[in-house]
């Protein structure tokens, strides 16, 4: 074999294991989603692990809507945070050591969706700053206590400005625009992203028939 | 009278297609979640009455839109008629929820005998 033929390969070897996240079709990331197929889903309020006191209810409400295009029921959400709060179990942020039962028993949901706050924070640094939104998402069965579907993400935005003013200028300016950049569209993005992932429920035209749909799971 | 008419039939689908509301989505929203972020974010009467207002049009417009009412959406409006002392009309949204939606049968029923304490 000559030379000239081998870089082709290696190159195509290299690219092939450089890309980060492997592709993967949505029957083999989440065989347990088709045997199981949920139907209904209960989100439990999110679990906040950041030091931002309002990520808990902002997030809140942007769960519903993608969860719902994605073909599933979803028990309203004002409504089951509300009796949470009426039972004093809204704020435990140990829901996993909750019997799942209860959750089928009480609202008769085939599945339980837990997001985490990991990240909703911003940070300034000398020459810059960002804002940066982490959700992890794990759905689990009601029946069996498996996890069916999860989902991690952070994005982070990068809030500098580098105009040709002065570097106080751009000091202050980079402040404004941390303080300013809103955490809510960028929860939103990762929950667009998340949503991407999950199969189809019973809802969804695309029901049971996106096993073989290509998706990156990072 | 034939090079009258096709324009007219041609502006006619232009307008009738122009008319008919499409929507990409399974169902629709209005402005959903931002509404409701307003609501939490500033709680005064004025955001609270937005966000029932935005429930119904939600209600209303999927008609016409031709989609489901989305899920928990009659719920939500009966749940906030019935906080707001309207339990007559409320509970017509609870059931309408469990019409569309027979999943919710169990947790409806659970949430009629709360509110019924």
């Amino acid at each position: 074999m000559t030379r000239e033929r081998l870089i082709p390969i290696f190159l195509f070897t290299i690219i092939l294991l450089s890309s980060c996240s492997k592709p993967l079709k949505k029957i083999e990331a989440f065989p347990d989603m088709y045997k199981e197929k949920p139907l209904s889903i209960l989100i439990l309020p999110p679990i906040n692990e950041t030091t931002a006191a309002d990520a808990k209810e902002y997030f809140s409400t942007t769960i519903l809507e993608p969860f719902a295009e994605s073909g599933y029921y979803i028990f309203p959400i004002e409504i089951v945070f509300d009796v949470m709060k009426n039972e004093g179990v809204y704020d435990i942020e140990a829901f996993d050591s909750l019997p799942l039962e209860k959750f089928k028993q009480y609202f008769d949901a085939d599945a339980v969706l837990f997001t985490r706050i990991k990240k909703w924070d911003t940070s300034y640094y000398v020459v810059g700053g960002n804002v940066k939104v982490k959700i992890e998402y794990k759905l689990v069965s009601t029946k069996d206590s498996k996890v069916l579907w999860s989902y991690v993400k952070e994005i982070k935005v990068d809030t500098n400005v580098n105009s040709t003013r002065s570097v106080l200028v751009n000091l202050a300016l980079t402040a404004l625009k941390t303080a300013t950049t809103d955490y809510v569209p960028i929860a939103k993005r990762i929950n667009f992203m998340a949503i991407s992932t999950i199969p189809f429920g019973k809802y969804h035209p695309r029901h049971d028939k996106d096993q073989n749909d290509v998706i990156k799971k990072d | 009278m034939k090079r009258i008419i096709f324009p007219i039939i041609l502006g006619g689908f232009l307008i009738i297609s122009g008319c008919m509301p499409r929507l990409t989505t399974l169902y629709y929203w209005d402005d959903y979640s931002h509404v409701l972020y307003n609501f939490k974010k500033n709680p005064t009467p004025e955001a609270s009455e937005k966000y029932k207002e935005s429930l119904l049009k939600i209600i209303n417009e999927s008609k016409k839109y031709d989609r489901q009412v989305p899920p928990g959406i009659y719920a939500e409006y009966g749940y906030l008629l019935i906080k707001k002392g309207n339990k007559e009309d409320g509970l017509k949204y609870l059931d309408l929820e469990v019409k569309t939606y027979p999943e919710s049968a169990k947790f409806v029923a659970h949430l009629k005998e709360m509110l019924n304490r």
